[in-house]
């Protein structure tokens, strides 16, 4: 294969979506490992999770590309579970106490088939904790097109979850989730590209969650009872641009529209500038933030007059900001022997969530304010 | 009117996107091949963050791919 071979079938690797998928025309030609390592962790002595993965792919062919993944969680700590008012009337957060421990297993794995300019792939896997089990069925192609200047993507996935909450192990509950993607990736000219996703997704099912309570003043708690359906719609647009002169940096701005049908809208909006150093290190400055309104039917604390079925306090459905930046550094080695190429990669990410950091202002106060760190560390083998 | 806004919002971005597209040839395809022109640089990073962000934030979705779903806190 020639050297503008090569680099043409590089820059049409244009990955969109979170599962390694090969892109149309190509298959995966090394076989690869990566290990990664996680430390994330929240303010306040609430909820902190190990994460350990290992990725492998492999070609199988000219035209087949295998991958499995295999991840642990071990997560610690305390998490709320509802909220109450003081003698002053203020909302009050109650945390669980640090009785959280769970683990949790997931394993993925997918095949594709290249053919010349379409790609075709199939995956699937389980995720497991004591109390939750899930398994999916995904399924996507990707057609590159107009001179391999344009792919689109599309794909759809489907997932059965079932939860058995630890207090009551008689009950199990149950939930089916749909998703779908509709998506183009557009070479712009020799120094930029875009992508543009749509994504839809319905939920069917127990969509509570069994460990958290609302409070009702003058009366007591009730049960988190949200709605049996959701749909979901997002819309991601991510731009790439070099900066030759630079030394070849690029910068990645990413934006998300998300609108669902419990009355939530959100933005999200990441950059980060991916700058070459000498000697392949590259440094990665990044900076993301995120707003959401709250839920229609999220209040902090419920009123006595309240008399309805569908309620949440869960800090997740209430309106709220996030501040995050971050740091990652990368260094590459290529080598001539059974390894062809050793990266290490490592990241910390600071996040700040905050009520007052919402556009919009439909917040419920500050009670609920946190933030969390994260720490990342990989290898990553090609042979 | 919000759901008008955001359709303002896609048409005019349709319009970018048409309107900044110029023919690029395979030998000039050069930048774009370099490892930090890709979409997503470290794909086992990327699901954590999307993971880790979906368990603490309603908006979910747009990037596509399939994972279990969990009773995260």
């Amino acid at each position: 294969m020639s050297l503008i071979n090569k680099l043409t079938l590089a820059a049409l690797a244009l990955p969109g979506l979170l599962v390694e998928e090969a892109q149309a025309g190509r298959v995966e030609e090394l076989y690869h490992t990566d290990f990664q390592y996680a430390h994330y962790e929240e303010s306040n002595d609430r909820m902190s999770v190990d994460v350990f993965e290992i990725t492998a792919v492999a070609p199988i062919g000219k035209n087949i590309t295998a991958s499995v993944d295999l991840v642990r969680d071990t997560m610690s700590g305390a998490s709320p579970i509802l909220n109450t008012k003081n003698a002053q009337g203020k909302v009050e957060q109650f945390i669980s106490g640090a009785s959280i421990y769970e683990q949790r297993d997931s394993m993925g794995v997918s095949l594709s088939y290249a053919f010349d300019d379409i790609d075709i792939n199939i995956g699937g896997g389980v995720s497991g904790e004591h109390d939750y089990l899930s398994r999916y069925l995904s399924t996507g192609a990707s057609w590159a097109f107009n001179d391999k200047l344009t792919t689109l993507n599309i794909s759809g996935s489907v997932a059965f979850d079932e939860i058995t909450p630890s207090d009551q192990p008689d009950v199990k509950r149950s939930k089916t989730s749909q998703q779908y993607l509709l998506g183009i990736t557009q070479i712009l000219n020799k120094n930029s590209l875009l992508q543009s996703n749509i994504t839809f997704a319905y939920h069917k099912g127990y969509l509570s969650d069994p460990y958290k309570l609302v409070y009702v003043e003058n009366i007591g708690t009730l049960a988190d009872s949200r709605p049996t359906h959701k749909f979901q719609w997002a819309w991601l647009t991510r731009y790439v641009q070099s900066f030759k002169t630079l030394n070849k940096a690029a910068l990645h701005a990413d934006y998300r529209l998300y609108i669902d049908d419990w009355g939530i809208n959100a933005h999200t909006l990441e950059l980060s500038w991916h700058q070459p150093i000498k000697d392949d290190w590259l440094i990665i400055p990044r900076f993301r933030y995120y707003t959401q309104n709250s839920a229609n039917f999220y209040q902090a604390v419920f009123d006595s007059s309240y008399t309805g079925n569908i309620h949440s306090s869960d800090y997740r459905l209430t309106g709220f900001g996030t501040l995050g930046v971050g740091i990652k550094l990368t260094k590459s080695f290529h080598l001539t022997g059974f390894i062809s190429e050793i990266k290490l990669q490592t990241a910390f990410d600071y996040n700040d969530r905050k009520a007052s950091y919402q556009i919009g202002g439909d917040s419920s106060g500050s009670f609920d304010d946190f933030s969390f760190y994260m720490l990342t560390a990989s290898i990553n083998m090609r042979f | 009117m919000k759901t008008y806004s955001y359709y303002k919002i896609i048409i005019i971005g349709i319009f970018l996107f048409l309107s900044a597209c110029t023919p690029v040839k395979p030998w000039q395809r050069g930048n774009l091949a370099s490892p930090q022109m890709a979409l997503e640089t470290d794909f086992q990073e990327a699901g954590l963050r999307q993971h880790t962000f979906s368990s603490k934030e309603s908006a979910t979705g747009g990037y596509g791919g399939a994972g279990g779903g969990c009773g995260c806190n």
